[in-house]
């Protein structure tokens, strides 16, 4: 250690016993070390209080929440709604939702609807469209309504390239694609309590729907003739 | 307590201090909280690392000091081969900054923006954090001898710019 960095290490109380008290001695008895020593002393002070000021500053609110993320303020509905738009996502979870108005029952491993009227069928994991569903999906035009259960809402190709339409019958309404020669079900959402044809002829569309129809849509629905058009293609 | 919760809390309550020592290494405010910033969040990810029981305080300045080597440094150095010179002096001159700006203060942070990296993390980190020198050199991988002389060379240029008398 140099005599410089003696004196520093004593300035800065890194020295103990004999070696302190011979710098302190030697400090005491030379009026230039004892000045540098003052010096030195009044530059550390004015270190500590000009970033001293740092350390008093209020912390910025955005590290404080790195380390504590604040508690996420829920908005109800967007949840709700994106909760029920990836429910209609997931047949298996679908089932769940649909539970309450359809009553299942369990057969040797495979579960069908036993609500003699209900508008899917399970197949291979995905979920179809079942006979009355299924018919009024391939032969109905939203712009030509028929009578019967179900009414036809939107029309629309998806980005997969499938034309997909919605619909309402008496305990839900959902989204239903083409894929090969049926209809698979995309989401099925039931009605609020308390409403049967009420509900089918209500002019809204489920607010779940209408998110699943957003995320899913290419370009803008079919107007009449495209409506018909793509009846007189199959579907295709 | 919760371990997790008291390193968290640790943490937190080292933020005063850790913005010091940041203010202390880089050349401007913004520098310094992006450092604090990026500091604990690698704390965080890095909290397996941390023994309970030593010191946090030095854990962290060691991450802060080495990010600032590895990223915020290099950054700094290239913006100031590309800013006009004036723009070096704008940290505590600016009166929406962090620091005061009086003449005094205007000149040690000047001096301290002219201390070489290596002289100034030792000043910073012995003479403003108030650690020892033998915490420092297990921090900086150095050894006491080379921090002792750092700080020998740092704080003897310090007096001279900011000119005690």
């Amino acid at each position: 250690m140099s005599a410089d960095e003696k004196f520093f290490a004593w300035l800065d109380g890194e020295l103990s016993g004999a070696e302190a008290a011979e710098m302190e001695a030697k400090v005491a008895s030379d009026p230039d070390l004892a000045r540098l020593a003052e010096q030195h002393r009044a530059l550390g002070g004015k270190l500590k209080i000009v970033f001293d000021q740092v350390a008093e500053a209020p912390v910025p609110k955005h590290l404080i929440e790195t380390i504590r993320p604040p508690a996420r303020v829920i908005d109800f509905q967007s949840a709700k709604e994106a909760r029920e738009a990836r429910r209609a996502w997931h047949p298996a979870a679908q089932w769940a939702a649909m539970a309450a108005t359809l009553v299942l029952g369990f057969f040797a491993g495979t579960f069908t609807p036993r609500y003699d009227n209900a508008p899917v069928k399970v197949q291979d994991g995905a979920i179809y469209a079942s006979a009355s569903l299924n018919q009024a999906l391939g032969s109905e035009l939203a712009s030509a309504p028929a009578a019967g259960p179900v009414r036809i809402g939107l029309t629309y190709r998806d980005q997969t390239g499938a034309i997909c339409r919605t619909f309402t019958e008496a305990k839900s309404s959902g989204l239903a694609c083409r894929n090969g020669a049926r209809w698979q079900l995309h989401g099925l959402f039931p009605a609020p309590e308390g409403q049967g044809d009420a509900y089918r002829m209500a002019a809204g569309m489920d607010p779940n729907l209408a998110t699943l129809v957003n995320s899913t849509i290419a370009g803008d629905p079919f107007g009449p003739a495209q409506e018909k058009a793509a009846q007189r293609r199959g579907w295709k | 307590m919760d371990q997790s919760l008291s390193f968290e809390n640790g943490l937190i309550e080292l933020l005063p201090r850790l913005r010091r020592f940041a203010h202390a290494l880089t050349r401007n405010p913004a520098d310094a909280d992006d450092l604090v910033q990026m500091a604990i969040e690698r704390a965080l990810r890095s909290q397996d690392q941390w023994q309970p029981g030593t010191r946090l305080d030095s854990w962290a300045c060691r991450i802060t000091r080495n990010l600032w080597i590895d990223t915020v440094r290099s950054r700094s150095r290239k913006e100031a081969f590309e800013a006009p010179p004036e723009e070096g002096e704008r940290v505590g001159t600016d009166p929406g900054e962090t620091l005061e700006a009086s003449a005094d203060v205007k000149r040690v942070i000047a001096a301290m923006q002219q201390l070489p990296d290596e002289q100034r993390e030792v000043v910073a980190l012995i003479l403003i954090e108030g650690f020892g020198y033998k915490e420092v050199s297990e921090m900086l991988d150095l050894p006491i001898g080379t921090v002792s002389s750092r700080l020998v060379r740092g704080r003897t240029a310090l007096l001279a710019m900011v000119g005690e008398r």
